[in-house]
Parts: structure tokens; sequence; C-alpha cells
């Protein structure tokens, strides 16, 4: 059935939508993820304009979130704190993310800014992730055991000032680097149509040193506020949310979100790991290709002029 | 190519000179969840006391959308865009129909002064001009595109047809029966809300003898229309309001499978 979108303005299949939705849905409860990399890509190639893309998949990805952190929640395995400090740079990332893609539509070069962080972050982040799961799991298959060896106070972390105390996380750590992280993510999520959990997830454990149980929750719940807060700026500044693309989404998304995390207890973290990596990288590469293949017509159309 | 002047009889004839007339079967076109664009057809009679050879030419103009176009250009490898150009007083949708190639009808220059046909559209690019004094004639126009300018004029053109906004149709004010004319226009999913002007010329000999104007309004209705006008005018309760929708359907969705 095909559906004319109010502001998109353009008339696409309610159908695929809701499946699209599940599907991304189910992968993000499966890995505990937004699913905004897989599904800004897909709604710009369906002809969605990118403005309307990336700000209603901020509300897609809010929705999502929320139908998972809930169970995160319950098993305690998220940490509040920590969200919240993460969360506030990140209210300041989203709103210079927003102002910061209106000024790169005027330049005409929001398109290149997005190939290339969806090529850069993604690529490196899925190429990371590929091979460092990949190596455990070939270990695990030789009957070796991972050995860790971890510098347990760095000096980023520890040296700062501003300490605060993260019970649940069991961290007594500066306030410093978990605000840029935050900040840094909000403006990729304006940016990219993304929540940011394939960068906070990593960041969490390698950076800030936080448990592994608690950071797929926590990431969760820094992205649902986040993304709101990126919804609401660009409904209000922009007037890019399309509520019956987002509702569509949305209704296959959180159904999705459901059956994935359900899913997730069935297989080993680091074999989810290798394939959330794979998806990750193949995303990054596919968005970064038209970048290096000679265009069908030497001129675009570039949106930003109204 | 001019049709061969023919001594123009009517100076002979007191009666009223030829006319034409013209209605439109939708004027009204209405954009609900369901459109998926329109046709619309143009119906039309020439009345003419004597049958001169007539041509008709539909020119079908909607609202002004400025356009920003951009050139790819390869860089350390990479194809990236180049500083985009805006192009002003380009129509959103235009379309020119008309009973034989527009250059048999008439000549440029009638062309150029009716604005008929997508060549003769009155679209320029003013932040690129800069007024000079060339040769010591004073405000002249220089475009810093330059010789490049007709390619870029052609890109914008040939990015629309394929987009179905700009269309030229040879043959598309067909003569059903003598004097009763059809022409049809196809608006696609993408055209743009507003008043699109249509004017329907009767040409003879090279030169526009007669014209009507019919107005075709495109608009949103329905619950597509509330939605748009929600978003417009109360854009930050909208922005709350669809949030809310989506925490909400989040939440329940997870006490559901929850109970079960």
């Amino acid at each position: 059935m095909d559906i004319y979108l109010p502001i998109a303005e353009v008339s696409v299949n309610a159908g695929v939508l809701v499946l699209l939705g599940a599907v991304v849905g189910f992968i993000s409860g499966l890995f505990g993820i937004g699913g905004g990399f897989l599904m800004t890509p897909i709604l710009l190639w369906m002809g969605i304009p990118p403005v309307v893309a990336v700000a209603s998949e901020a509300n897609h990805v809010a929705a999502s979130s929320a139908s998972s952190v809930i169970s995160y929640s319950r098993k305690r395995q998220v940490d509040f704190r920590m969200g919240g400090v993460l969360a506030a740079g990140g209210a300041v990332g989203a709103l210079l993310g927003v102002e910061v893609f209106r000024w790169l539509r005027l330049l005409g070069q929001a398109d290149l800014v997005v190939s290339l962080s969806y090529l850069i972050f993604l690529g490196l982040i899925g190429g990371l992730m590929l091979v460092e799961s990949v190596g455990s799991v070939l270990r695990q298959r030789r009957g070796q055991t991972t050995t860790k060896r971890r510098d347990r106070r760095p000096v980023w972390l520890y040296g700062l000032p501003f300490k605060v105390r993260f019970p649940r996380s069991r961290l007594y750590i500066s306030i410093i680097p978990p605000v840029v992280l935050g900040v840094f993510v909000g403006i990729l999520s304006a940016i990219m149509g993304v929540g940011g959990g394939f960068i906070l997830v990593p960041a969490m454990v390698y950076i800030l040193r936080m448990p592994a149980g608690v950071v797929v929750g926590t990431s969760l719940f820094q992205i649902i506020i986040t993304t709101s807060l990126a919804s609401i700026l660009q409904a209000g500044r922009n007037q890019s949310v399309d509520i019956v693309l987002a509702t569509l989404l949305l209704f296959g998304g959180v159904l999705g979100a459901q059956f994935g995390a359900r899913a997730s207890s069935r297989f080993r973290a680091e074999e989810l790991r290798a394939v959330l990596g794979l998806i990750v990288l193949i995303m990054g590469l596919q968005m970064g290709l038209v970048l290096f293949i000679n265009p069908e017509d030497p001129f675009i159309l570039v949106g930003g002029g109204e | 190519m001019v049709t061969p002047a023919i001594p123009p009889p009517e100076v002979f004839v007191p009666e009223p000179g030829p006319s034409v007339s013209a209605a439109l079967t939708d004027a009204n076109v209405r954009v609900t969840s369901a459109f998926s664009g329109a046709q619309i057809v143009l119906y039309g009679a020439v009345f003419d006391p004597e049958t001169r050879p007539s041509d008709v030419v539909v020119i079908v103009r909607g609202p002004d959308q400025p356009i920003r176009i951009a050139r790819k250009v390869r860089v350390a490898g990479l194809w990236i865009n180049s500083r985009p150009v805006v192009f002003e007083g380009a129509p959103g949708f235009y379309m020119a129909a008309s009973s034989r190639p527009l250059t048999e009808i008439a000549s440029f220059s009638t062309l150029r002064r009716l604005g008929a046909g997508i060549d003769h559209l009155p679209m320029n690019a003013p932040e690129e001009e800069r007024i000079e004094t060339r040769y010591g004639v004073r405000d002249v126009v220089v475009s810093r595109l330059g010789g490049d300018y007709l390619e870029w004029r052609r890109a914008v053109i040939r990015l629309k047809e394929k987009a179905n906004l700009y269309a030229t149709d040879h043959d598309g004010v067909r003569f059903v029966d003598r004097g009763l004319f059809r022409a049809e226009i196809d608006l696609p999913t993408s055209a743009p809300i507003g008043e699109y002007q249509t004017e329907i010329i009767l040409f003879q000999n090279g030169e526009p003898v007669s014209r009507r104007a019919r107005t075709i309004t495109v608009e949103k209705a329905g619950l597509e229309r509330w939605l748009f006008l929600f978003a417009n005018e109360r854009p930050w309760l909208y922005g709350i309001v669809s949030v809310l929708i989506a925490l909400t359907s989040g939440w329940l969705a997870s006490v559901v499978f929850r109970r079960r």
C-alpha cells in the first residue's frame, strides 16, 4: 500500500517500511544498538530527503531504544548516573550538530560529510570489532584463554579534576571524558541520523573502562535522551520530522526489538560482535562507495535552498 | 522555422477573430495520504469562422522554487560537490505541450517574449552575476560561471526532466476533432504544492492570436494537511508529541512482551 508522507512529500510503500522497521528493530534488540546507522542509509536509498530521513530516524531510534532499555533496567544493567552525564554532553552535541548540519547543507557539502562520516567511523569501528571478535572466537576454539592486560588507572580518567562516583559501574573517575564523549556522539547523531551506540559501546569499554555488563543498557539510556532531544530540535528548528514515517518505522521497530532481545541470549557475545562488526563495516563501505565511483551525471541538485 | 506567411484574411472579415477556449477535468488536486501523482486532462476548442491552420500550445507553470545545483568534482581521488549555484526564477513544475514542435510554430523571438518552452524560462543565477563595465559599455551582466553557464542551465533542466518535473511534448496537444483538442498534464508525486498557471495559446501564422489562462491548485488535504500545518505552525509541540509517541510505544511493547 503506497502512502504519501506529509513532510517528506514522497510516496512510499507502507508495508515495506513496517517490515524494514521490524528487521532493523530485530538487529537493534539483538545487539543492543539503536539501529540508526542501518535505517538512515536505507531511507536515503528509498528517496526520502536527507533532512527528513535524519530527523525522523532519531525518533525511530528513541522508540526502539526505549523498547529494549526497560528490560536492561530490570536486570540492573543501566548506570543511570553515567547515562545522565553522557546525555548532558549529548544534549550539547545534538544542539551543535543540528546547526552544523544546517551550515553544511548551505555549503552543499552535507552529502560529502555524511558519506565520509559513515566511511570513517563505521569502517574503522566495524573493522576493529571484526578483527577483535574473530580473534577471540579463534582463541577460544583453540582452547587458549584470553590474556587481558589492562592499565587499571589511565591518567585521562583519574588525573583530571571533577571526580564523581559511579557506583553501578564501580568507578570513581573524572566527569570530563564522559561529557566529551557525549558531545562527540551527540554531534554525530545529529549529522548521521544515528543514535551513536556503535561508537558509545566500544568507547565505554575501552576508554571509560566500564564493566561490560552495564555498557549496553547505559548506552541505550543515553541514546534515548539524546535522540529524543535531537528529534524535538529537528522538529522545532527545521520542521523536518515526518511523524507518519517515524510511526510506520517504530511500529515494526519496537516489536522487532523485543524479538531481537530474546534471540540475543542464544548466541555467544563474541559471535554476536563479529556479525555486528561485519554489518557495520559493510554499511560504512557501502555509504563511502559513492565517493569513489564515477557519477552518472556530473551535476546534482542539492537541497537547502528553501 | 516559421510557417510561411499567408496574407491575414481577418482584415476583410468584420466578425470577431479566432479564439481559443479550454477547460480542465480537475482544477483542484488534493494531496492526501493516497496521493501518487495526478493526471489532469485539458480540453479545448478553437473557434475560427475561417478554417485557418491553427497551432495550440499549452504551458503549465508550477510555483517558483529556487534550485541549488552542484557539480561533482574529483579532489584527491574523491568525488565531491562543488560550491552550489542557486538558480532563481525556475518553476517547481513546467510543462510545454504543443501540437507541433515549438520551433515550427513560432519564431525564436515570439517564443522568448511569451516565455513558451523550457529554453525560454527566465531562470538565472543572480548570485553568480556581477555588473561590470566592459569595453566602455556600462552595466554589463557577467556571470562567474562564464562559458559554462549554459551547461549548468542545461543540467538543471536535465535533472528536473529526469524527476518528471519538467517536460516538453511536441505532440502533447492533439486535435481530436475539427477545432477540438486535448492535452494531458501529468503531475508526479513530487510536484510542489501551490498554484499552477496554465496558459493555452492559439497560434496562427506564427503569431499568438488568442490566449486563455486556467489555474490548477495543488493542495494538501485531510490528515496530510492537518499534520503539515501542525508541523509548521506548532513545531515544538509537534516535536514533543512525536517523541512521546515514540517513547510510549517503546514502553508499551516492552510491557506487552513481559506479560507473555
